[in-house]
C-alpha cells in the first residue's frame, strides 16, 4: 500500500453555541491514497461538510477541532500555523463547492479568476498563467477555451461554471481535491458529465478525491471507498461494493432501502425508522437495530396503490403496449440490504392486495384536461422596453389527468415543468391554451370564480423553508385557507380541523402553536401538505415537493403523499427533476424539454422502453447503484490500478 | 393499507413555549445594553411628556372650589379642558392665592414644581418662593433648577412641557410618514409595472426637493404656525426612505413561495399584501422609522431655533435654545440643558434604531426565512 495522501484519525470538531456544545464531527477516521476516491455520504446535519472544512481549517469561529489528527502527507494540519496552512490551501488541497453560481465572483472574467489562483501559488508570468488557464479549460472540457477565458460567470451555464471551478481547483496540481456536493445543483445529464471529468482527472493526475454528497447513487458512480456519517458519527466505512452489497449498520441499510430507485419493487418505501430506533442518552446517540421482517417488506411491496393508467384505447392511440406491467421486473437487479430475502422480490399477489395495474374505464371524463397550454414571457429591449421576442417557457403542452391518477412531469431545469404547473393553477397567467377542470375552463374564470376553483386544486411547493410564512403559527397557516374559503364554523371548529389535519400528516396537536422555524424540513413539508389539504381539494400539484429533503425524510413524505392519495382519493400532478422519484410516484409520465412534452405514456413503459433520444439520455444519466454496475466499475478500477503500477 | 403512522423525525420539546419572531427579537434587543438604556430613556421621556402638567405647573392637579371638584391642570393639555368658572371668576391663571381668597373652604393639590412654562412666576404666589429672576440673573437655583429665560420663565418647566412637543412631533410626523411610505411602497413593490414606475417617480421627485426649504416655504405661507402644521409637513416630506425600503422588501418577499401558497389558496391582493408580506416587512421598516423620529425632533428643534417653529408661547426645546443664542456667553444654561435634552433624545432614538436593526436583521438570524 502506498502512503496515504490524507490520513484523518479520530477527528472531533465541536461547535460551541449558546445552547451548548454541538458535536458536529465526533470521532471520524479515514485515509485516502493517491488516485483513489473516498465518498462521504450523509444527510443534512451529519457533519460531512464540517469534516471537509476541518481539513481545510476553514471552520467558523464558533467551531473548534477538539482532538484528532489530520495528516496531509505526514504533516499534521491541526497544529500547523495559519500562514503555512494558507500555502497549503489551493496548492496541496483544493476544494470545489456545491453552488457554482455563487462560488465565482461575478465582476471578474472566469479566466482572471483561474489565473489569480495560479499566480498566487506559482512563480509564472501573466502570459504563462493565461496559457495554463486555457490548457486547464481544455482539460475540463470547456469548448473554445481561448474565447471562454474572457467570459464573465453570468455568460456561462451552471455546468460550465462548475468546470471553471474544477479548473481553478486543479490549477496548482493539488494532491487532494475536496468536492463538497459538486453536482447537487446541476441537472442529471450535466452531473454525469462532471462526474466523468472528475474520474478522468483523478486517473490522469493520480489525485486523491474526497467526495461529499447526500446521494448514494452518485457515490456508487464515483467512490472507491465509502464513509457513512450520521449526526456527526462515523457509522460505516469500507469499500464501495462492500457497503452496497453488504451493509452492516442499520442506518446504511435504511439509507440504501429508502431511496426510490428506478427499478424499485416497492409501492411504499421503507424508511430509516424501519431499520433502527434512535434515542439520545446523555447527549450521545444510542442506535438500536430493528429487524425488518418479511411481512413488513411484503406489505411495502403489495399494499398501497398500484398503477392507474389511462383508458386502454388512449394508451393504444399513444402506441404503448397494453399488457399488464409488473413492477420490479425491469432491467438490472435490485440492490437490497442483506436483511431482504431475495426470493421475496416478486411475491405473488396476496388476497387483499390491490392489483398492480388498473385502467380507467373507457369513456370516463378526465378530471383535468390541458390543451395547448402556452406561457410566453416577453423579452423586452431598448429604451421603450419594446417586446422583441418571447421566451417560450411552456410551448403548447396538452395532457389529461383522470380522477385518482398521478401524472408525473419530469425534465431538467428550465424545461418549463414548474411554469406548466403554476399556469395550470393560474398562479402564472397562461398566454394561450385551455385548462379544463371537470368541464370548467380555468383560464377564463373571473376572480371570484377563480377563488372558488382554488378550493378544488392546491399546490405544494419545493422549499419547505420558503413556503410557510415565518411570522405565522402553524395554526394560523393551516386555518388560513379555511378562512379564505369559508370552511368551518368559527375559530374553534377550524382549530379542531387543523389539529385533525396535523395528525393526519403525522404531526401532533401541540404543534399548532409553534412557529415554522422550530420544525425540520420534513416536518415543514408535512405542514404544507396539511395546509394544502385543509380545503379538501380534489387535485394537488406537487412541485418538486421532496427535492429539498433528505432521502430518509423524502421516503416518509412520499409515503405520506401516497397514503393521502388513497384515503382522500386525490389526483396529483407530481413535478420533479428526479426521474426515479417521478417513476415511483406517477402512473403516467410526461417528459418535458424546452417547453414541450416530448414523451408521454405510462411511467413503467417510458422507463423500460424510452422512444426519444432525450428520455434515453435522462435515464442513462441517472446515477446507477445496482450491484452489477458497481461491480463492473470496481473491476475496471482494479484493472487501471494494476496497470498504473 | 399500512396502519403505522409516519414517524416524526425530531420530537419537539413539548413544554417550552413557542417563541415568535418578535419575542425572539426582543431577546436579542435586550442583549444590547446601550439600546436598552436608550429605550428606558425614551420611555421615561414619554412618561414625562405625558405627565408634564403634573410635574411642573402653576395650576392645581385637583382642587375643590365652591363645592365642586375641578382639574385645572388639564388646561395645559387643552385650554378648553380648564373649567370656564375660573375664567369667569378672574383667576388669570393664578390659583395658589386666588383659590383661598375666593372660597375659604377650597383645597388644592399642586404639581411637584410650582413653575409655569408660559409665564413668569411672581413673588408671593407660592409661600417662600421669590420672584423669578430674568436676563443674566436667571442662573439655576433652588427654585429654578435649570435657570430662567430672558423673560423670567422657568427653563425646567419649559423643558418638561417641551418634551410633549418633542415626543409628539417625532411620533405623529413619523406616523404620517410611515402610513404614506408603507402604503405607497407596498403598492409599488407588490404590483410592479406602471404602478411601480409612477410611485417610484413620485418618490424621486419628493426626494429631490430639499425638505428644509420646502418646510420653510410652507411655514412662510401659513399665518400662524402650530405644532400640528410642523408634524404634517415633516411627515409629508419624510416618507421617501420608508417607501423605498418597503418597496424593496415587498419585491423580495413576493417572490417567496409562501406568497404563492397564499395566492393558491385563493387569497386576494390585500390579504397577501397586508397579512403575509407586511408582517415580514415590518421589522426592517421599523428601523428607518426610528431614525426618522430622531430626524423629526431635530428638524422641529432646528425650525424653532431659527424662529420658524410653532408660534410663541411655545415651550419647545428649540425655542429655548434660540433664546440662549443671543447671550450665549452669559446665559449658558439656556444652551446646555435644552441642548443636552435634544442631543440625548436623538441619540437614544438612534441607538434604539440600531438595536432594532441588529435584533431583526435576517442575516444575523439563522432561522429567519
Amino acid at each position: 500500500m502506498s502512503t496515504a495522501v490524507i490520513d484523518v484519525n479520530d477527528l472531533k470538531t465541536y461547535f460551541h453555541t449558546e445552547e451548548g456544545v454541538v458535536r458536529a464531527v465526533d470521532g471520524v477516521s479515514f485515509r485516502i491514497e493517491p488516485g483513489r476516491t473516498l465518498g462521504i455520504v450523509g444527510e443534512s446535519g451529519s457533519g460531512k461538510s464540517v469534516t471537509s472544512l476541518s481539513i481545510m481549517r476553514l471552520l467558523a469561529s464558533s467551531a473548534q477541532i477538539e482532538s484528532g489528527r489530520i495528516a496531509l502527507l505526514r504533516r499534521d494540519l491541526v497544529r500547523l500555523p495559519e500562514p503555512e496552512m494558507r500555502s497549503i490551501r489551493g496548492k496541496e488541497i483544493s476544494m470545489i463547492f456545491q453552488e457554482p453560481m455563487t462560488s465565482l465572483n461575478p465582476v471578474f472574467t472566469v479566466g482572471d479568476q483561474v489565473m489569480e489562483a495560479i499566480l498566487l501559488h506559482q512563480k509564472v508570468t501573466k502570459a504563462e498563467a493565461r496559457q495554463r488557464t486555457i490548457e486547464l479549460f481544455k482539460e475540463v472540457g470547456i469548448p473554445n477555451p481561448e474565447q471562454r477565458v474572457d467570459s464573465y460567470p453570468h455568460q456561462m451555464s451552471g455546468g460550465q461554471k462548475q468546470r471553471v471551478m474544477i479548473a481553478m481547483a486543479l490549477s496548482c496540481n493539488p494532491k487532494l481535491l475536496i468536492a463538497d456536493e459538486p453536482t447537487t445543483a446541476l441537472d442529471v445529464t450535466i452531473q454525469a458529465q462532471i462526474l466523468d471529468i472528475l474520474r478522468k482527472l483523478r486517473d490522469e493526475r493520480g489525485m486523491a478525491i474526497l467526495f461529499i454528497t447526500h446521494d448514494l447513487g452518485v457515490i456508487a458512480e464515483i467512490a472507491d471507498d465509502v464513509l457513512v456519517m450520521y449526526r456527526g458519527e462515523e457509522v460505516e466505512y469500507g469499500p464501495v461494493l462492500e457497503i452496497f452489497a453488504n451493509p452492516k449498520h442499520p442506518y446504511t441499510k435504511g439509507l440504501l432501502a429508502c431511496r426510490p430507485r428506478l427499478d424499485t419493487p416497492y409501492r411504499l418505501l421503507p424508511t430509516v425508522d424501519d431499520f433502527m430506533t434512535v434515542r439520545v442518552v446523555e447527549g450521545r446517540l444510542e442506535i438500536t437495530e430493528k429487524q425488518l421482517d418479511a411481512m413488513r417488506l411484503n406489505e411495502l411491496k403489495t399494499h398501497g396503490r398500484g398503477r392507474l393508467l389511462h383508458p386502454l384505447s388512449e394508451l393504444a392511440a399513444m402506441g404503448h403496449a397494453v399488457a399488464p406491467i409488473a413492477p420490479g421486473s425491469a432491467r438490472g437487479s435490485a440492490t437490497m440490504p442483506s436483511t431482504v430475502d431475495p426470493t421475496q422480490r416478486n411475491p405473488p399477489a396476496e388476497p387483499g392486495a390491490t392489483k398492480d395495474v388498473q385502467y380507467i374505464p373507457e369513456g370516463t371524463k378526465p378530471l383535468l384536461s390541458v390543451e395547448n397550454l402556452e406561457v410566453h414571457f416577453p423579452v423586452r429591449r431598448g429604451l421603450l422596453a419594446r417586446t422583441v421576442d418571447h421566451i417560450r417557457a411552456v410551448d403548447g403542452i396538452s395532457f389529461k389527468v383522470y380522477r385518482g391518477q398521478t401524472l408525473g412531469l419530469v425534465g431538467e431545469s428550465g424545461c418549463g415543468k414548474t411554469t406548466a404547473g403554476r399556469a395550470t393553477l393560474r398562479l402564472v397567467e397562461p398566454t394561450g391554451g385551455r385548462v379544463w377542470l371537470d368541464g370548467v375552463d380555468v383560464a377564463s374564470l373571473g376572480s371570484a370564480d377563480l377563488r372558488q376553483m382554488r378550493r378544488r386544486m392546491q399546490i405544494i411547493f419545493q422549499d419547505p423553508y420558503g413556503s410557510l410564512n415565518p411570522r405565522m403559527t402553524v395554526e394560523a397557516a393551516v386555518t388560513e385557507p379555511m378562512v379564505i374559503q369559508g370552511i368551518g364554523a368559527g375559530r374553534q371548529d377550524r382549530r379542531d380541523r387543523a389539529a385533525a389535519l396535523l395528525e393526519e400528516v403525522g404531526l401532533q396537536t401541540v404543534h399548532l402553536r409553534r412557529y415554522p422555524h422550530e420544525f425540520s424540513g420534513g416536518q415543514r413539508q408535512r405542514i404544507c401538505i396539511a395546509r394544502a389539504i385543509a380545503v379538501e381539494p380534489e387535485f394537488l400539484i406537487c412541485d418538486e415537493s421532496v427535492s429539498a429533503l433528505d432521502v430518509s425524510v423524502q421516503a416518509q413524505v412520499l409515503n405520506l403523499l401516497k397514503r393521502l392519495q388513497e384515503t382522500r382519493g386525490l389526483t396529483y400532478i407530481f413535478i420533479s427533476h428526479d426521474l426515479s422519484v417521478v417513476k415511483f410516484m406517477a402512473d403516467m409520465m410526461a417528459v418535458m424539454n424546452a417547453g414541450k412534452i416530448i414523451e408521454f405514456g405510462p411511467s413503467e413503459a417510458i422507463y423500460r422502453d424510452p422512444r426519444e433520444e432525450y428520455t434515453r439520455k435522462l435515464i442513462s444519466a441517472t446515477p446507477n447503484d445496482d450491484l452489477d454496475h458497481i461491480r463492473q466499475v470496481v473491476a475496471q478500477r482494479e484493472r487501471t490500478w494494476v496497470s498504473r503500477k | 393499507m399500512l396502519t403505522t403512522p409516519p414517524e416524526v423525525e425530531i420530537a419537539l420539546a413539548e413544554s417550552a413555549p413557542s417563541a415568535g419572531f418578535w419575542r425572539e427579537s426582543w431577546r436579542r434587543f435586550c442583549r444590547r445594553r446601550l439600546a436598552l438604556v436608550a429605550l428606558a430613556f425614551v420611555v421615561a421621556l414619554m412618561a414625562i411628556a405625558a405627565a408634564a402638567p403634573f410635574i411642573a405647573g402653576t395650576k392645581p392637579i385637583i382642587c375643590k372650589y365652591k363645592g365642586h371638584i375641578y382639574f385645572p391642570a388639564l388646561g395645559y393639555y387643552n385650554r378648553a379642558w380648564e373649567n370656564p368658572i375660573f375664567a369667569k371668576d378672574r383667576f388669570r391663571g393664578r390659583y395658589a392665592g386666588t383659590l383661598a381668597e375666593k372660597d375659604p373652604d377650597s383645597w388644592a393639590i399642586f404639581p411637584l414644581v410650582y413653575q409655569d412654562p408660559y409665564r413668569r412666576v411672581r413673588a408671593g404666589e407660592w409661600p417662600d418662593q421669590p420672584e423669578n429672576p430674568f436676563g443674566k440673573e436667571g442662573v439655576p437655583s433652588r427654585y429654578n433648577w435649570f435657570g430662567t429665560n430672558p423673560q423670567g420663565f422657568d427653563v425646567f418647566a419649559s423643558m418638561v412641557h417641551g418634551a410633549q412637543t418633542a415626543v409628539s412631533v417625532g411620533f405623529v410626523s413619523m406616523g404620517i410618514a410611515a402610513a404614506i411610505g408603507i402604503t405607497l411602497g407596498a403598492l409599488a413593490g407588490y404590483f410592479g409595472g406602471w404602478i411601480d414606475v409612477l410611485i417610484s417617480r413620485v418618490i424621486e421627485v419628493v426626494m429631490c426637493i430639499p425638505s428644509l426649504v420646502l418646510i420653510l416655504a410652507l411655514v412662510a405661507m401659513l399665518d400662524k404656525v402650530s405644532n400640528v402644521h410642523l408634524m404634517v409637513i415633516v411627515g409629508c416630506t419624510g416618507w421617501t426612505g420608508i417607501a423605498r425600503l418597503t418597496r424593496a422588501e415587498f419585491m423580495k418577499l413576493k417572490q417567496l413561495e409562501f406568497v404563492s401558497a397564499a395566492r393558491a389558496m385563493g387569497a386576494g391582493a390585500s390579504r397577501v399584501m397586508f397579512i403575509h408580506i407586511l408582517r415580514n416587512a415590518l421589522a426592517p421598516v421599523l428601523v428607518p422609522i426610528t431614525f426618522g423620529i430622531a430626524d423629526a425632533i431635530l428638524i422641529e428643534s432646528g425650525l424653532s431655533f431659527l424662529g420658524f417653529g410653532a408660534s410663541p408661547p411655545n415651550p419647545s426645546w428649540g425655542t429655548l435654545l434660540s433664546a440662549g443664542r443671543r447671550s450665549i456667553e452669559e446665559t449658558w444654561w439656556l444652551i446646555v440643558f435644552p441642548g443636552a435634552a435634544i442631543f440625548l433624545t436623538v441619540l437614544a432614538y438612534n441607538l434604539i434604531g440600531e438595536g432594532l436593526q441588529e435584533a431583526t436583521d435576517p442575516r444575523l438570524r439563522q432561522d429567519a426565512h
